[in-house]
C-alpha cells in the first residue's frame, strides 16, 4: 500500500530525512518510534503535503501511485489521513460543516453521492458514539476550546468518519492521561481492519501497551535502522534509545 | 434636468457649485415644499454645506478616504418615473422569510405596490414611505424628522437632509412590540449616474421593541450614488435590532450615515454588514446622554480588488452608566482597502462606562492595505474600557488541516473566512440574515481571484 524508498527530505536546506525506506502492507499496524529530532514528525508530514519540506530525493509510493506528486487534498481523498499531534483550532468553522465538507469531497473521490443532511448527522453521531466522543462537541467550531483529550479524540472521530486506506497517528499518545489515552487507543483499535494500514509515529512505548503494532521500526538521524516486532519496543523503553542510535547516528 | 449634467467625464464645474445648481434645480420636486419647519431645515443644511464644501484628507476624518471617487461623476438626479419591476424581480433579494412587513423603494422612490400592505401593521404603529407621511401626516414627523441626524456632522448627511426625498418612515408606540422583522430594501436599477438620498427615520417610543433590516442592493451593475442617513430615536427603555446590509453592484458609491439617540436604559443592538461598492463609507454617530443606554454595534467589512470601504465610529459617553461594544472585522482582497476609524469618547461625567472597540482584518492579498485606527478617549476615571486592533492573514497550518481533510484550498480559505466573519455574524438574532450574509460573503470571496496573490504566505 505505501513504499517509501530512500526519501531525502529538508527544512531550509538542512536534511531532515536521509534515506528512509519503509513499506507497510494492507491491513498492517506500523510503529515508527525514536528520539526527539530524529525526523519521526516531518516524516508523517512528508507523507501528508504539508509545505515546508523540499524532498530532495527517493520516492513514495501510495497504491502503486507516486504520492509526492499530489497535492494535499488528492491525497487525503484518495485515502491518507494524518492525524496531527497539534489538532488546529478552527474559530467560527462549524464542525459539521467541516465535517461534512471533507466526508462529502473524499466521497466525491470514491465516486460515492454526497450525502444529505439527515444520512450525514446519522453516521455522524453513531461515528461519535463509536469512539466516545460527545456529541455536543461536534456543535462547536473545530477543535476551539477542546481539551487535549478532546482535540485528539476529536482526530479519531474524523479517521473514522473518512474511514481512510491508510492512517499516519502522529504522536497522538502526547499530552494525554492514562484514561484518555486508553479510549483513544480503543478508537483507534475498533478502526483496525484488514482493508486499513496504520502508522503510528510516537516516542514512547506506553501508546503500544494499547495499540499493538505488527512492526516496529527505529528512526534515528533521518533514516530507519532497526526493524523489529512489539519486542523491539519493549526493549527500547528498557534500555532507551542509545544502544541503537549511537552508532547510527554517525 | 437630467440630460444636461450626465457627463461622465471629470467635471468641468467644481463639486459644490454642481450640487448648488442640483438642489436648485430639484428644490420644487421635493416633498414638504409648503413646510417651513422642513425647508428651513434644509436650507440649514444646504448653508452648512455651501460653507464648508467637500471634505478633503487634510480633514481627520477622512484622512484616509479620498472622494474622487464619489466627485469623480456629474451625478443626477432621479426625476422621471421609476423602472417598473414585479414581485418576482425583488424576491431574490430578501434577506429573511418571515419579514412581518416590507417596504421596497426603487432608485430611492418608495413603491407600495411592492411592498407589505399596510393593513398588517399592528396597531401603534406607523410604517411608511417619507414621502407620503410628509404629505399626509407631517405633523407626526416634525418633532421627529431631523432631531438625531446632524447636518453639521458631515456634508454627506447636510446633502441628504438638503435633498432629503423619500425613506421609511417608522413609529412604535409606547410599549408596543413589532412583531417581527421588517425589510427595507433599497434596490438601484438601470439608471446611470442616478444619486439618491434616503432618509430613514425610525421612533421606537418608551418601552417598543423592533427589528429593522436595511438592506442597500443593486439589480445590475450600472454606477449610482447612495447618500443615505438613517435616524434611530429610542424612547426610555426601547430596544432595536437594526440590520444594515450594504450589497450594491461593484461599481456603487455608498455613503451610509447612521445618527443614534437613544433614551434611558434603552439598548440598541446594530449589525453593519458591507459588501459592496467600489466606494463605501458607513458612519455611526451616537451621543448618549441619558444613563443605562446600551448600544452594540458588530460589523464586517468586505474590501474586494481596488475598491474602498471605510467604517467610521463615533460614540461619544456624555453621561454615567451606558455602555457601548463595537466590534468589527474585515475581509480584504486583491488590491483592496479598507478604513477603520473608531473613535470612542468617554466625557468626565460618564463614570461606570463601560466601553470596548475592537478591529480584526484578514488580509488576503499582500497588494491589501488597511488603516484602522480604534481610539479611545476617556475623560473619567471609574470607567472600563478597551480597544485593540488586529491585522493578520490565513494561518498556513489552518489551511494545511483542511486541506488534509480532503477540502480543496479554494473551499478551505472560503470555510476560515466565514469562521473568521462568525464571530459578529454569530450574535446577530434576526433570523435569515446571517445565512444570507454567509452566501453572500463566499460569493464575494469566490468571485475574488486569488491567484498569485492571495497564498497564505502573502503578505
Amino acid at each position: 500500500m505505501l513504499k517509501v524508498t530512500d526519501l531525502q527530505v529538508s527544512v531550509d536546506e538542512k536534511p531532515i530525512l536521509k534515506g528512509l525506506s519503509l513499506e507497510v502492507g494492507r491491513g498492517e499496524v506500523h510503529a515508527v518510534m525514536g528520539p526527539n529530532g530524529s525526523g519521526k514528525s516531518s516524516f508523517a508530514h512528508v507523507l501528508a503535503g504539508r509545505e515546508g519540506y523540499t524532498v530532495t530525493g527517493g520516492e513514495v509510493l501510495f497504491d502503486g501511485e507516486n504520492l509526492l506528486e499530489l497535492d494535499v487534498e488528492t491525497r487525503a481523498r484518495k485515502g491518507l489521513f494524518l492525524a496531527l499531534q497539534y489538532p488546529v483550532e478552527l474559530p467560527g468553522v462549524s464542525n459539521m460543516v467541516f465535517l461534512r465538507e471533507s466526508l462529502n469531497a473524499i466521497r466525491a473521490q470514491r465516486g460515492e453521492p454526497a450525502l444529505d443532511a439527515a444520512a450525514f448527522i446519522k453516521l455522524l453521531r453513531d461515528r461519535a458514539k463509536r469512539v466516545q466522543l460527545d456529541p455536543e462537541l461536534l456543535k462547536r467550531a473545530v477543535n476551539t476550546g477542546f481539551s487535549g483529550g478532546e482535540k485528539k479524540r476529536s482526530e479519531i472521530l474524523q479517521m473514522a468518519l473518512l474511514e481512510p486506506k491508510l492512517a499516519i497517528l502522529d504522536e497522538t499518545d502526547s499530552g494525554l492521561d492514562i484514561d484518555a489515552l486508553r479510549t483513544v487507543a480503543d478508537g483507534v483499535n475498533a478502526l483496525r481492519s484488514p482493508d486499513r494500514a496504520m502508522v503510528l509515529v510516537t516516542h514512547y512505548q506506553r501508546l503500544l501497551d494499547y495499540i499493538e503494532p505488527d512492526y516496529v521500526h527505529v528512526l534515528s538521524g533521518g533514516r530507519i535502522v532497526r526493524t523489529g516486532d512489539r519486542t523491539l519496543a519493549l526493549e527500547l523503553e528498557r534500555r532507551g534509545y542509545g544502544w541503537i542510535t549511537d552508532g547510527a547516528a554517525a | 434636468m437630467s440630460a444636461m449634467h450626465k457627463q461622465r467625464e471629470h467635471p468641468a464645474v467644481d463639486p459644490v457649485e454642481r450640487y448648488r445648481e442640483l438642489v436648485d434645480a430639484a428644490a420644487p420636486l421635493l416633498p414638504g415644499a409648503h413646510m417651513d419647519w422642513l425647508v428651513a431645515e434644509r436650507s440649514r443644511a444646504m448653508d452648512h454645506f455651501l460653507r464648508n464644501g467637500f471634505p478633503t484628507r487634510k480633514d481627520e476624518a477622512w484622512r484616509y478616504t479620498s472622494l474622487d471617487r464619489v466627485l469623480d461623476q456629474n451625478w443626477i438626479l432621479q426625476a422621471e418615473p421609476v423602472v417598473k419591476l414585479g414581485a418576482a424581480d425583488i424576491a431574490q433579494f430578501w434577506t429573511t422569510e418571515d419579514a412581518a412587513a416590507r417596504l421596497v423603494f426603487i432608485n430611492g422612490r418608495w413603491l407600495p405596490g411592492l411592498s407589505s400592505p399596510a393593513g398588517r401593521v399592528p396597531a401603534g404603529v406607523q410604517l411608511d414611505g417619507l414621502r407620503t407621511a410628509l404629505e399626509e401626516t407631517p405633523d407626526q414627523l416634525m418633532p421627529c424628522l431631523g432631531n438625531a441626524a446632524q447636518s453639521t456632522v458631515s456634508c454627506f448627511a447636510a446633502l441628504n437632509t438638503a435633498l432629503l426625498d423619500d425613506g421609511a418612515w417608522l413609529q412604535v408606540s409606547a410599549d408596543t412590540q413589532f412583531p417581527g422583522p421588517i425589510e427595507i430594501l433599497y434596490l438601484s436599477v438601470g439608471r446611470d449616474s442616478a444619486v439618491i438620498h434616503p432618509r430613514n427615520l425610525l421612533v421606537l417610543e418608551e418601552g417598543a421593541r423592533a427589528t429593522v433590516i436595511e438592506h442597500y442592493a443593486s439589480l445590475d451593475g450600472t454606477p449610482c450614488f447612495t447618500n443615505s442617513v438613517t435616524e434611530v430615536i429610542l424612547g426610555d427603555g426601547a430596544s432595536l435590532e437594526h440590520a444594515r446590509l450594504q450589497d450594491e453592484s461593484a461599481s456603487a458609491r455608498h455613503m451610509g450615515t447612521v445618527f443614534l439617540q437613544q433614551g434611558e436604559g434603552s439598548c440598541y443592538r446594530g449589525m453593519s454588514v458591507n459588501l459592496g461598492g467600489l466606494w463605501s463609507r458607513c458612519e455611526y454617530h451616537n451621543r448618549l446622554q441619558h444613563p443605562h443606554a446600551r448600544c452594540e454595534i458588530d460589523g464586517l467589512y468586505v474590501a474586494g480588488d481596488r475598491r474602498l470601504t471605510d467604517v467610521h465610529l463615533d460614540i461619544d459617553h456624555a453621561v454615567a452608566a451606558c455602555s457601548s461594544r463595537q466590534r468589527f472585522k474585515g475581509i480584504l482582497q486583491g488590491r483592496g482597502r479598507a478604513v477603520f476609524d473608531g473613535l470612542i469618547r468617554v466625557q468626565p461625567d460618564a463614570q461606570k462606562t463601560d466601553a470596548h472597540l475592537s478591529n480584526d482584518n484578514l488580509m488576503l492579498s499582500r497588494d491589501a492595505e488597511v488603516d484602522t485606527k480604534p481610539q479611545l478617549e476617556i475623560y473619567a476615571d471609574d470607567v472600563k474600557c478597551s480597544h485593540g486592533t488586529t491585522v493578520g492573514q490565513l494561518e498556513p497550518a489552518q489551511l494545511f488541516y483542511l486541506r488534509s481533510r480532503g477540502i480543496d484550498a479554494g473551499a478551505a480559505r472560503r470555510m476560515l473566512c466565514l469562521g473568521f466573519a462568525a464571530e459578529v455574524l454569530q450574535d446577530c438574532s434576526v433570523e435569515g440574515f446571517r445565512e444570507r450574509v454567509e452566501t453572500r460573503l463566499q460569493q464575494h470571496i469566490e468571485a475574488a481571484a486569488f491567484g498569485g496573490n492571495g497564498g497564505p504566505g502573502d503578505v
